[in-house]
């Protein structure tokens, strides 16, 4: 790493409020859904009511009568693309339209398109489609076990033998179903042409991912797409896969020669966008009498669908979180004729840590020993058990202190059903978590005027989470300005080029570029020093910029006007390009570790009628740096009420014989409200992280991680009953 | 999008008149089932006739009843004192029943006559569907039920009757006063509404222009006292699995008297006379109401999806007993 250690803590850490707040409490903020082009057309998808086969004929003629209908594609009309390209962690699953064959039921079989949405909706419920269509392959026994590549198999040690010498052993399957991430912001997008430019305006988490996959899909020089995402109405991993609608949405507009707009549905959000697939978790725990772990196995697969395989990540959290000599993790997953998996806040380790944290809980009760001991006796906190390497930071055993403390768990009654009020039997879980490190590339640029303004550009993007106020707050330190001198720009792809907003990754990826970016600006800023300026001879790393001014490090008194600086070589601004360079892990000699937790809920059940109430939730994180207290805490409040809906309501149903999703509607997909939401504490600990010079961790994913097991271990505390498959529904409660 | 022709009369004759002269007619009041029943596309009127400016709001207090006026909305019947007082479990079902913005729009006439929930009914695309194309078949039925009826239902048709407040309403026998073409008259709701086993296209008795103007409510007797309890998935905005709207009399430590209506279990909103007749004059007890509670979900058609709900019913209703009668036990 070329930057020396930045000077942090003026506006880092500052619980400030959104910079954007006020252009979203206002309605200025535009979102895709807010675009509107001169001569734009509107566009509706129409999709597949079979789950398997070819489409045979779609009659178009009568469509194109209705008022207002330009024009309607199908596979026969619809432009040919190219294959889509790989891109990190959100690629295309496949050129839609190409051809008549159905892979799952609510496929995109047709577009119409139409001078009103409404003209374009009516049109599209009136079209008549015929289909050859072929026994469909639903049932998971029917297919063929894959491997995923990200989740390739791991083993240390022996598990048989860890098995075998175990005085006390625990295996049992768990279950979760499939969830949909459900963003409040519709997707949709307003594709334009001219020429072989393309503008696209989209709810997408990642610009240059979509830049990459429309230029090759359509055959154009990536020069010349540009997408645009100023605002986007949330995404939990929906917006991360360059999905068939924008596509769509550009080749219509291409051939029609006018900017389309196409807005997908509540309904189609649960159709078109990903989702987090069910899965199935074989585990087996082996420890010694004293607790310590002899053997962990995890078997699990998800679901998949015939063209797109899942993320998987089920296993991924499992050699890494506790010391154990033998470990061994299996995933597969199976494809079928359903639709398009992808990543849900916490892809993979969600379900995992269900898997695993509620088998350490059955453990800790089968030993008889206190499940928040049982963690702090096999927790790997200096090295991480899989490579022997030390983590680059791991306050996991702070998390339990710090939350039993806050939580009262001292004096919780370990027997089951001990705890009552009146009717209510009353239970305390707890759950450890973990959350892997992902930082993938960031570029920025920071520029500095002769007013002492000072302006960010990276084409990232700001999901909801606050990419836009970290970033400004970060910056103000990094050039001792005020946060409100400090204009950061994103959500464009012709700027410096950006990772995605997902896996956590964004703020650690995007910081440490603009620490690098503002190393270079001072660079550029000494380049411009005079021979007899106080600066002259000094490093990049000699100086720092404060108060518009550039300084000596060491001797902040020796200082020169950016402003002068700048009209010594008529210049008006000056950039310095950063990106994330990341430390090489293997000479640093140290694992890159990322968020932990520990998760402490009270429950209160009816036991007649199957009545839960989640009291009261204390939810400890190590984030390492946190850049806005804030937000961070918007961050881990929001994923609680997540993990809530994981752990008792969140289950996408679909019809056994098509794949149909049956409850794909806000009123039939049961999502926590605020009545399901207690009193949560959530607090951070830990250190900065060493990895990287910005010391952050991802906090977007971790404070879902460890709420449904939690749940589910209090459950068991209140009622002796161990549950076993999400969602834990009344009909499970019910003593 | 598909144009429909709107009128706003401001008589009742006139609005009658108006949708009894066109088959495709319909009447719109607070729109809270009607909107998002023609944005699924499950329902196409091609001429709605706004009833929100007739004279059918308000509240009128007798010495033993309300006369609700068709239009009152939701939070208007529950914020009525008397209703507080003497209708304690139609207030706590209007209170569980929506939010308070649906409240604010949604009227007690439509709350009558809302839809199913259906999802198989409310998807178009799904064809077999014999409460909307009658001698289609029934979706639900094999495929996802759990938001679906056991009682007054059978393998035709599994659609539940999803209103909060009709359970309390069927419960004290309240009754509507309807005009329509061929006049005015009054319908008990216990004879109102037509259970899916006795014909799964067809939802009560009303005939095409028939319009509901009034509400007219049984106020329960001094010294009865009443409740609603309402069990569901989550904590708030969501129909009932099962519910239990009971009204009783205790003469000393025995049940004077009782009404018992049950929700979310039945294919109209369940009255429960079997349950009533076993616990009129009987002591308190708890293993009595749960053999009360059986007996009335003696005859539920089940289905995988909704075989829990005739426990769940029954373990709904004593607890409610319980918790009434918790003084004299």
């Amino acid at each position: 790493m070329t930057a020396t250690k930045p000077d942090l803590g003026t506006w880092v850490g500052k619980g400030i409020d959104r910079v954007d707040g006020p252009h979203k409490v206002t309605g200025s903020a535009p979102y895709s859904s807010d675009i509107a082009l001169p001569g734009m057309l509107h566009a509706v998808v129409v999709t597949s009511t079979i789950p398997a086969g070819t489409v045979t004929k779609i009659d178009t003629s009568a469509l194109l009568t209705l008022p207002g209908v330009r024009a309607v594609f199908t596979h026969e009309n619809f432009p040919r693309l190219n294959a889509p390209p790989p891109v990190l962690f959100g690629e295309a699953p496949v050129a839609p339209m190409q051809d008549g064959r159905i892979t799952f039921h609510g496929q995109e079989i047709a577009v119409v398109v139409a001078d009103t949405p409404q003209e374009a909706t009516e049109a599209a419920r009136l079209i008549e489609v015929t289909y050859a269509a072929e026994p469909p392959l639903l049932d998971p026994a029917g297919g063929r076990l894959e491997t995923l590549a990200l989740s390739p198999d791991t083993s240390r040690g022996d598990t048989e033998a860890g098995w075998a010498a175990a005085d006390v052993r625990v295996g049992a399957t768990y279950t979760t179903p499939e969830n949909t991430n459900n963003p409040l912001g519709l997707m949709g997008c307003v594709a334009a042409w001219d020429g072989d430019h393309l503008e696209i305006h989209d709810s997408t988490q990642g610009t240059n991912a979509l830049r990459t996959t429309l230029a090759v899909m359509f055959g154009v020089p990536e020069s010349g797409v540009r997408v645009h995402v100023p605002y986007l109405g949330g995404g939990f991993g929906a917006g991360l896969n360059q999905w068939p609608y924008k596509l769509l949405a550009a080749g219509a507009a291409r051939e029609l020669g006018r900017p389309v707009k196409l807005m997908l549905t509540r309904p189609q959000m649960f159709k078109l966008v990903g989702h987090r697939p069910s899965s199935e978790h074989q585990v087996r725990i082996g420890a010694a009498r004293d607790g310590t772990l002899t053997m962990i196995e995890h078997r699990a697969t998800c679901l998949s669908s015939i063209d797109f395989p899942a993320v998987g990540l089920l296993t991924s959290g499992t050699p890494h979180l506790y010391q154990c000599p033998n470990v061994a993790t299996v995933e597969r997953t199976v494809r079928l004729n359903r639709r398009y998996p992808t990543s849900m806040r916490a892809p993979g380790e969600a379900e995992g840590n269900w898997a695993i944290e509620t088998a350490m809980d059955e453990l800790a009760h089968e030993l008889g020993m206190d499940p928040l001991e049982l963690r702090l006796h096999n927790l790997a906190t200096e090295l991480d058990p899989a490579t022997g390497k030390p983590w680059s930071s791991n306050a996991v055993i702070e998390c339990c202190r710090v939350g039993a403390e806050l939580f009262g768990w001292s004096r919780r009654d370990p027997r089951p059903s001990s705890m009552r009020e009146g009717d209510l039997l009353i239970g305390w879980g707890m759950a450890t978590a973990g959350f892997f490190a992902y930082m993938p590339m960031s570029q920025a640029r920071v520029t500095v005027y002769a007013d002492g303004t000072a302006a960010v550009r990276s084409a990232a993007t700001d999901i909801g989470t606050g990419t836009y106020t970290i970033i400004t707050q970060l910056t103000a330190d990094l050039l001792g300005l005020h946060p409100q001198q400090v204009d950061f720009q994103l959500g464009d792809s012709d700027l410096p080029a950006s990772a995605h907003s997902g896996g956590s990754g964004l703020a650690s990826s995007l910081s440490n570029a603009v620490i690098d970016a503002v190393s270079h600006l001072q660079g550029a800023l000494l380049d411009l020093a005079a021979e007899d300026s106080p600066l002259h001879g000094l490093g990049p790393d000699d100086v720092v910029c404060r108060d518009g001014a550039l300084c000596r490090r060491d001797d902040l008194s020796v200082r020169v006007p950016i402003a002068d600086l700048l009209a010594g070589q008529s210049l008006v601004e000056a950039s310095g390009d950063g990106r994330l360079r990341p430390p090489d892990a293997a000479a640093a000699g140290m694992v890159h570790a990322g968020a932990y937790g520990a998760r402490f809920v009270e429950v209160a059940i009816d036991p007649m009628i199957g009545r839960l109430r989640v009291r009261r939730v204390v939810s400890v994180t190590d984030g390492g740096r946190i850049l806005n207290q804030k937000l961070a805490r918007s961050q881990i409040l929001g994923a609680t009420v997540g993990g809530i809906g994981q752990a008792l309501f969140e289950d996408t149903l679909t019809d056994p014989g098509t794949g149909r999703v049956a409850n794909g509607t806000f009123g039939d997909y049961l999502v926590a409200v605020n009545a399901d939401v207690p009193e949560i504490e959530a607090v951070f600990v830990g250190e900065p992280d060493r990895y990287t010079p910005s010391g952050t961790k991802g906090i977007g994913e971790i404070g879902l991680v460890g709420i449904a097991a939690a749940i589910g271990n209090a459950v068991f505390h209140a009622t002796g009953r161990r549950l076993r498959d999400l969602p834990m529904t009344i009909d499970q409660l019910m003593m | 999008m598909r144009a429909f022709l709107y009128d706003r009369p401001t008589a009742v004759g006139e609005a009658v008149a108006a949708v009894a002269a066109d088959p495709q007619a319909a009447f719109l009041a607070g729109g809270t089932t009607q909107v998002d029943l023609m944005k699924d596309g499950v329902w196409t009127p091609d001429r709605l006739v706004d009833i929100t400016r007739l004279p059918l709001r308000g509240i009128l207090v007798e010495s033993q009843q309300l006369k609700v006026g068709a239009l009152t909305t939701m939070e208007q019947l529950a914020a009525e004192p008397v209703v507080e007082q003497r209708l304690t479990f139609v207030r706590e079902a209007l209170l569980l029943g929506a939010s308070v913005q649906l409240r604010n729009m949604a009227t007690i006439g439509g709350n009558l006559l809302q839809r199913t929930r259906c999802r198989y009914f409310r998807d178009p695309t799904v064809s077999a569907c014999n409460r909307r194309s009658p001698d289609s078949g029934c979706a639900a039925v094999d495929n996802v039920a759990r938001m679906h009826a056991v009682l007054g239902v059978d393998e035709r048709c599994i659609a539940l009757h999803a209103s909060d407040v009709a359970v309390p309403l069927i419960a004290v026998e309240a009754s509507v006063l309807v005009d329509g073409p061929s006049g005015q008259r009054r319908i008990p709701l216990t004879e109102f509404w037509v259970r899916a086993d006795e014909g799964p296209s067809i939802e009560n008795v009303l005939g095409h222009g028939d319009l509901i103007t009034e509400i007219d409510i049984p106020l329960l007797p001094q010294g009865w006292r009443s409740g609603y309890l309402k069990v569901r998935d989550r904590a708030s905005y969501e129909f009932a699995l099962t519910s239990a709207a009971v009204a009783l009399q205790m003469d000393g430590d025995m049940i004077g008297d009782i009404r018992i209506a049950l929700g979310g279990v039945g294919s109209v909103p369940w009255r429960a006379r079997e349950a009533e007749e076993m616990l009129r004059g009987t002591h308190v007890d708890p293993v009595r109401f749960e053999q009360a509670g059986r007996a009335v979900m003696a005859s539920a058609f089940t289905v995988p999806g909704t075989a829990f709900k005739v426990d769940l019913a029954v373990r709904t209703l004593s607890r409610q007993l319980l918790t009434m009668t918790e003084a004299s036990r």
